[in-house]
């Protein structure tokens, strides 16, 4: 018999050495010395200037008019009735919900074709998602020079392929010119849908795929039967990131078109910028962003709960 | 139904050389368990078989067809996974058709059909339900549901009780059992558990590094194995095995452990052996009992043995001890044996016994 090894009781440790009332009280508080850096911070940084940002939608805060006084719902009032906010609005939908939408197609049509291994995949892929190390101000000056009329060479080669003459003008005329800002916004995040949705993709058991192959199963209905299911909630979750990014789209329209001709390419997020940086009309800017904000958060609770309720497979 | 009949089946990765070389014919309506450790090729050998893997060399024919270019869909074969492989947004009752559908089956002959299945694996119930609603096992019934109703040539079975703990798996090893006596088709089934090999067989395959070590039915293997990875491979607990000398007398024969001289039976046909020969001497603890006779029966060996471990499971307790330096696992009745440091007369029969050359490991 092996000799059993019996458990050694560790020396005791002893009383806790006494503390002077100081010592007490500070070992007491001392987490929240620990976190006040923290909160201070945030504080500073967040809480106050949102409720002072409350404060200043109800009153008069506006460097072409003197004077604080408070203007009720004034300032929300010109917004709602400014047609350019209205526009604003729309357009920020319409871009950000094509721009996405687009996105997604082609992300899955490319993570689909690249979850297969073959020859030269690792080089191809890295090419894939340089776009999203990329400075959306770049992407909106590479995309300017490609397109803009005349040193632009997009309509050069429209016109080789075409075999006629091509003149569009990119940046200044509709409908290109929101063409051209969904081209550079597609060409940047399609890589980010794709990255997300290879990852779910590769995620899925290649036995389903197995087992449907030996029910007879086309690959139609694999897709149908066990791609789509399985990829659910990451095309959500791909969806949901990109929707929220894109409806803040404003770097690659100060770049392209800086919200011309006119005020035709102003998102929302433009709009609130020419109001208060440009015009200074503080008040009214803050009033539009909290509006902003709340169609924003609707969206996102919509999202984010769509999102939480999907059930694991 | 179908027979099988494979044919120098060889089947490369790169260098790696998973199936090397196999020849096995599977009669109409067998049931053969193809059994091994990990990595012996058991797997690969029975996906090669869908068409879930390209043969690197050799046919395989599945009802006299040679399908070797066959696409998995048209060998006419159904397997059943071992992580069930179900399609996670239909219900029970679409998951079992959905191979008629998508075969365009006419839709009231595939109710038809669900039901039948549902019925022979008492899932009725749970037609309605989703995957994720289910256990583990109805799971699994429900991808043998799935298997059935399209009345496949053969059936192939991939580890399918792994993930079910171990009552579970009992309940649908005697089910699964049930199933082949009713339906009578060809099935092939792969497991790495000897148990399951050993319950459901018709005919054990069992395989070592990509090749077929021994066939035949259940208990051949078990009580005449071929060589000591076999004898070792089936039976829990394991074979003990003993380093000897064999020494020939004339017409008897014997095994020398150490000092101890075990006699064999005299009717033992030993062939191509000579004196002296460095022999292993296999004991299941099922031969080994506790002496109850004066005197040690003939073909008997009887031996004071020093219980040095003791592990009762209630209805039998198991007691190794040494004989000539070597453990040795006796399965003794409950109450045989009350505490270890006991001596005990344990009688060891030879009748029973398999006899290994000490360094080709094939029995003698």
């Amino acid at each position: 018999m092996q000799p059993t090894a019996t458990i050694r009781r560790l020396k005791a440790a002893g009383a806790p050495p006494r503390l002077s009332a100081f010592a007490q009280w500070a070992d007491r508080h001392f987490k929240w010395l620990l976190v006040a850096p923290a909160v201070l911070l945030i504080l500073a940084l967040s809480i106050y200037p949102l409720l002072f940002s409350l404060v200043v939608s109800f009153i008069n805060y506006d460097f072409q008019v003197p004077g604080h006084a408070f203007v009720g719902l004034k300032n929300f009032e010109r917004v709602v009735f400014d047609p350019v906010a209205r526009w604003s609005l729309l357009l920020t939908a319409w871009l950000s919900g094509i721009s996405v939408a687009i996105e997604f197609v082609l992300g899955l049509l490319v993570a689909l074709t690249m979850v297969r291994s073959f020859p030269g995949r690792g080089v191809i892929m890295s090419i894939l998602i340089v776009p999203l190390f990329i400075s959306p101000v770049i992407v909106g000056q590479a995309w300017t020079l490609l397109l803009q009329r005349p040193f632009g060479p997009t309509n050069y080669i429209l016109t080789q392929l075409l075999g006629q003459e091509v003149t569009i003008g990119w940046m200044t005329e509709r409908p290109w010119l929101y063409i051209s800002l969904i081209i550079a916004d597609v060409w940047q995040w399609t890589p980010f849908m794709f990255v997300i949705l290879l990852a779910g993709l590769t995620a899925i058991p290649p036995n389903l795929y197995e087992a449907a192959e030996l029910d007879g199963v086309n690959a139609w209905q694999a897709f149908w039967a066990i791609t789509l299911p399985h990829l659910g909630p990451m095309m959500l979750l791909a969806l949901t990131f990109r929707l929220l990014d894109a409806i803040r789209m404003f770097d690659t329209i100060f770049i392209m078109t800086g919200g011309g001709p006119g005020t035709q390419t102003y998102t929302a997020s433009y709009y609130l910028y020419t109001v208060g940086f440009t015009q200074f009309h503080l008040s009214q800017a803050t009033a539009g962003s909290w509006l902003f904000l709340i169609f924003t958060a609707l969206i996102v609770t919509l999202l984010v709960r769509r999102l939480l309720k999907v059930e694991p497979v | 139904m179908a027979e099988v009949r494979i044919t120098g089946l060889h089947k490369r990765y790169g260098a790696f050389h998973a199936v090397r070389g196999i020849d096995l014919h599977i009669p109409d309506g067998e049931f053969t368990v193809l059994v091994g450790p990990s990595g012996c090729g058991k797997s690969t050998l029975l996906r090669t078989i869908a068409g879930l893997e390209e043969s690197s060399q050799g046919t395989i024919e599945i009802g006299g067809e040679v399908v070797n270019d066959f696409r998995p869909r048209d060998r006419d074969v159904a397997m059943v996974f071992q992580d069930y492989a179900l399609y996670p947004h239909m219900s029970v009752a679409k998951n079992i058709g959905f191979g008629l559908k998508a075969r365009k089956m006419p839709k009231p002959e595939v109710e038809v059909r669900v039901a039948e299945a549902a019925r022979m694996l008492g899932i009725t119930p749970l037609l309605g339900r989703f995957p994720r609603q289910l256990s583990g096992g109805q799971r699994q019934r429900v991808a043998i549901g799935r298997a059935i109703v399209r009345n496949p040539l053969i059936f192939l079975f991939d580890e399918p009780l792994s993930n079910l703990d171990a009552q579970l798996r009992d309940e649908m090893r005697g089910e699964i059992k049930r199933l082949h006596q009713d339906i009578a088709t060809t099935m092939i089934y792969v497991t790495h558990d000897q148990i399951e090999a050993m319950t459901l067989a018709d005919r054990i395959v069992l395989m070592r590094d990509g090749l077929i070590e021994q066939q035949g039915a259940p208990l051949e293997l078990f009580e005449h194995p071929a060589s000591t990875f076999v004898a070792g491979f089936l039976g829990s607990p394991r074979m003990s095995f003993l380093p000897g000398n064999l020494a020939l007398d004339g017409s008897a024969a014997a095994i020398r452990l150490a000092d101890a001289l075990l006699p064999l039976a005299p009717g033992r046909g030993l062939k191509g052996v000579a004196d002296g020969q460095q022999v292993l001497l296999g004991l299941r603890p099922e031969h080994l009992t506790r002496a109850h006779t004066a005197t040690p029966e003939q073909g008997t060996f009887r031996y004071e043995a020093t219980i040095d471990l003791l592990q009762p499971t209630g209805s039998r307790s198991y007691a190794t001890f040494r004989l000539a330096g070597a453990p040795v696992m006796a399965e003794l009745q409950a109450h045989d044996v009350s505490r270890p440091g006991e001596k005990l007369a344990i009688d060891i029969n030879m009748n029973r016994a398999s006899i290994f050359d000490a360094t080709t490991e094939r029995a003698i």
